[in-house]
């Protein structure tokens, strides 16, 4: 069976809109939260976000949209592209041109794409309303492609001449993870020689602010303090958005090319709680079996491990269920791993956090550092034992663990290791 | 707006100023509209808006059709003829087009109706096509493009006596060509060892031309439908040959309609062959009469499928091109 390497990333995300800048975030942990503006209204509890910097797309209307001069996107591109698009088409120029991929190594029978995004509620939104005020035929021709889940590859897929397998993946929080299991499994059955997998989501009030109906958004007014997984006081996630773009090759094309790949892609494993929409399981059952089901696919025992990049998005619930599952896996203290989240970073960027957080993974690996979990000040006692690391190490991880949940209690957990 | 949604001008209604008049609030959504538009096309949809008058019109497509142009492209609007294509010279596909009708529809308040687009090729097209809208005017058929297996099956006249080998005919005249290709019944004694082609046969072939014209692109009343067996010849004046044709020559033959009232028809008829004037015939006149239509109805294919469109009454048909759910 061929190895699969990670071999070029692109990054549009609430830290960094590129590698370098979210690799001094990680190392520094600067946060990208703020006091959202349009968030600062009276009958809005919540206050804080991590939107995308140096793009403009809150209006309905793309040609209003502004974005870094360095991605020149024609207006019948982007008529079909959603926020989130915007970001995925731009991290990916950034991913292909990290790769060093020519556009036939793009545009080939061999070479597929996998989505994941949650589509865009503002156009949705929007097209509706516009549908039910002005008449059917007012729609705008490609307001379905743009704001429907899905457009992410639909898109990405067109205009980057995608001749290999695609599709999107629709596990909420999972998807992204789910999207770089089936992808590397495609590229180990022989199915492709190389993937790009692709998470992204609008990030902005329609997208985020849903979420406060389920009480699961922090209520902080405080951007230093909104996002803390892991700490006594947390009171729920920060919304983020931005699009991340992963190429994963096997080892004949990573050898062909001649190219350094940022780590391997050991494997993967998924499990599912059964048991709530919405809500994880309390003991975090499904996590620790996709965990378990992870590490006997690549043959790793837990004491390997190196550092696990947890989901905790910073709800109450979420948080603990994680932790009892991590304790279950690393039994002793001296198999205990570095642990933290990102997301105490980023905010939990929902279909975008999988993939996110395994090229987090993947800048670890290659730079030899693993970044903290920020904003603790008082552990929550049902994480004592486990080791989570409150400030960046400056220490190479081999193998690494990407955790994530998502709705109906789907768990996925991704294994990289430092290639070599 | 109800109005506006109500006013469906598909049905070919005369177009109605809405009793409201253009107020303020009315110029302002205008404005947002067009806000990507030339401050001209904006000046002429307020003038239309206003006023109703026709004339602004082709400022006000040409505004939007160009607001939709890539920047690089928009120059072949400024001297722009009728004949510009919307896909091949402008590069704007079936989905831009989708954008540019709705643009119109919201500026000009009126309905377009899917398969109306269908054949929009030109500018010109484009500019025609608005002005009988809103003019309440029936709109123009489409140029119909038939090859010879349907040239025949629609003809009285069959081989070997069918001088035509393809032909287009639209509301405003037919173009046809016919190949000689040297193994003609009559170039076997026209003339002893010198092949070229009569200028009678000339002068039937531009007939043959002006007989499909009757049968497919003529408008005639709702319900009444030229039938082919009473068309016959009855005159020619003006008849002028210029040019020799032999075998190998391609003749591109075209005719247009001067007159026509029942029981007669009369047409300009001219020959080329490539830039050279062939013959030409000033006028060529028929007589013509109706066979009472079926009405059943009839796949567009089929000849008698000219029962339905000269009376605007469109089958609400989705656009296809575009989408691939």
């Amino acid at each position: 069976m061929p190895r699969v390497f990670i071999t070029g990333l692109g990054f549009i995300t609430s830290i960094g809109n590129d590698a370098v800048d979210v690799t001094r975030s990680l190392r520094e942990l600067r946060h990208g939260f703020v006091l959202y503006p349009p968030f600062q209204k009276p009958e809005i509890p919540v206050k804080v976000a991590a939107p995308v910097r140096e793009f403009a797309t809150d209006s309905n209307d793309c040609e209003d949209w502004t974005f870094p001069a360095r991605y020149s996107v024609k207006r019948e591109v982007l008529r079909g592209l959603a926020p989130h698009g915007l970001y995925a088409w731009c991290a990916m120029q950034q991913a292909i041109e990290d790769a060093r991929l020519s556009e036939a190594d793009v545009s080939n029978a061999q070479t597929g794409l996998y989505a994941a995004s949650g589509g865009s509620p503002q156009l949705m939104g929007y097209m509706l309303n516009r549908m039910h005020s002005l008449g059917v035929m007012r729609c705008s021709p490609l307001g379905i492609v743009a704001s429907i889940a899905g457009t992410v590859q639909f898109n990405l897929v067109a205009h980057f001449k995608i001749k290999g397998s695609s599709c999107g993946f629709a596990s909420a929080c999972a998807s992204s993870s789910h999207a770089l299991g089936f992808a590397l499994d495609d590229l180990v059955l022989g199915r492709q020689k190389r993937m790009f997998v692709v998470g992204a989501e609008d990030g902005n009030v329609d997208a985020i602010l849903p979420f406060a109906g389920m009480r699961a958004l922090s209520l902080q007014t405080d951007p230093n303090l909104a996002s803390r997984p892991f700490d006594i006081a947390r009171d729920g996630f920060v919304g983020t958005g931005g699009g991340v773009v992963l190429v994963l090759e096997t080892e004949d094309e990573v050898a062909r090319r001649g190219v350094t790949p940022y780590c391997e892609v050991l494997g993967w494993g998924q499990a599912s709680d059964g048991h709530n929409v919405a809500i994880s399981h309390p003991e975090g059952t499904g996590l620790r079996a996709a965990m378990e089901n992870a590490l006997r696919a690549t043959g790793t025992a837990p004491e390997e491990v190196d550092y696990v990049n947890a989901h905790a998005t910073s709800t109450p619930i979420g948080d603990v269920s994680e932790a009892k599952a991590l304790k279950a896996i690393f039994k002793t203290p001296a198999a205990r791993p570095a642990i933290s989240s990102t997301k105490s970073l980023t905010g939990h960027g929902l279909s975008l956090a999988g993939a996110m957080e395994s090229g987090f993974c993947a800048l670890a690996i290659r730079d030899g550092f693993m970044p903290g979990s920020a904003h603790i000040t008082r552990l929550d006692p049902e994480c004592e034992g486990l080791n989570i690391i409150r400030s960046t190490l400056r220490a190479q991880p081999h193998l690494v663990l990407n955790n994530v949940s998502g709705f109906g209690g789907a768990n996925v957990s991704l294994v990289f290791k430092k290639a070599g | 707006m109800p109005e506006a949604v109500q006013l469906n001008l598909g049905t070919n209604k005369p177009f109605v100023i809405p009793g409201k008049p253009f107020a303020p609030e009315d110029e302002s959504a205008l404005r947002e509209a067009l806000k990507r538009c030339s401050p001209s096309t904006f000046e002429a949809a307020v003038q239309f808006r206003k006023t109703g008058n026709p004339e602004h019109l082709p400022a006000v497509v040409i505004g939007v059709i160009e607001r939709f142009v890539e920047p690089d492209l928009r120059m072949k609007l400024k001297d722009a003829d009728d004949d510009l294509r919307l896909i091949e010279d402008l590069g704007i596909d079936s989905l831009t087009m989708m954008e540019i009708v709705i643009l119109v529809e919201d500026v000009l308040q009126m309905s377009i109706n899917n398969d109306e687009l269908r054949n929009l090729r030109t500018v010109g097209d484009v500019k025609t096509f608005i002005d009988c809208k809103v003019r309440g005017l029936a709109l123009p058929k489409p140029t119909k493009f038939l090859p010879i297996e349907q040239i025949a099956a629609v003809m009285p006249i069959q081989p070997p006596f069918l001088f035509l080998n393809e032909a287009s005919v639209s509301s405003n005249g037919a173009n046809g060509k016919f190949k000689i290709t040297g193994q003609e019944f009559f170039l076997q004694g026209h003339f002893k060892d010198n092949p070229v082609m009569p200028a009678s046969i000339m002068l039937e072939a531009l007939g043959q031309l002006a007989v499909l014209y009757l049968l497919e692109g003529a408008s005639t009343e709702p319900g009444k439908v030229i039938s082919p067996n009473t068309i016959f010849f009855t005159g020619c004046e003006g008849v002028r040959a210029h040019r020799v044709c032999r075998p190998g020559d391609i003749l591109t033959l075209s005719i247009k309609p001067k007159r026509m009232k029942m029981p007669l028809a009369t047409f300009e008829g001219a020959i080329r062959v490539g830039q050279e004037k062939a013959a030409i015939a000033e006028e060529i006149t028929m007589t013509f009469g109706f066979a009472e239509a079926t009405s059943e109805p009839v796949p567009a294919s089929s000849p008698a499928a000219k029962v339905n469109g000269a009376d605007g009454a469109h089958a609400p048909t989705p656009l296809r091109a575009a989408v691939n759910t």
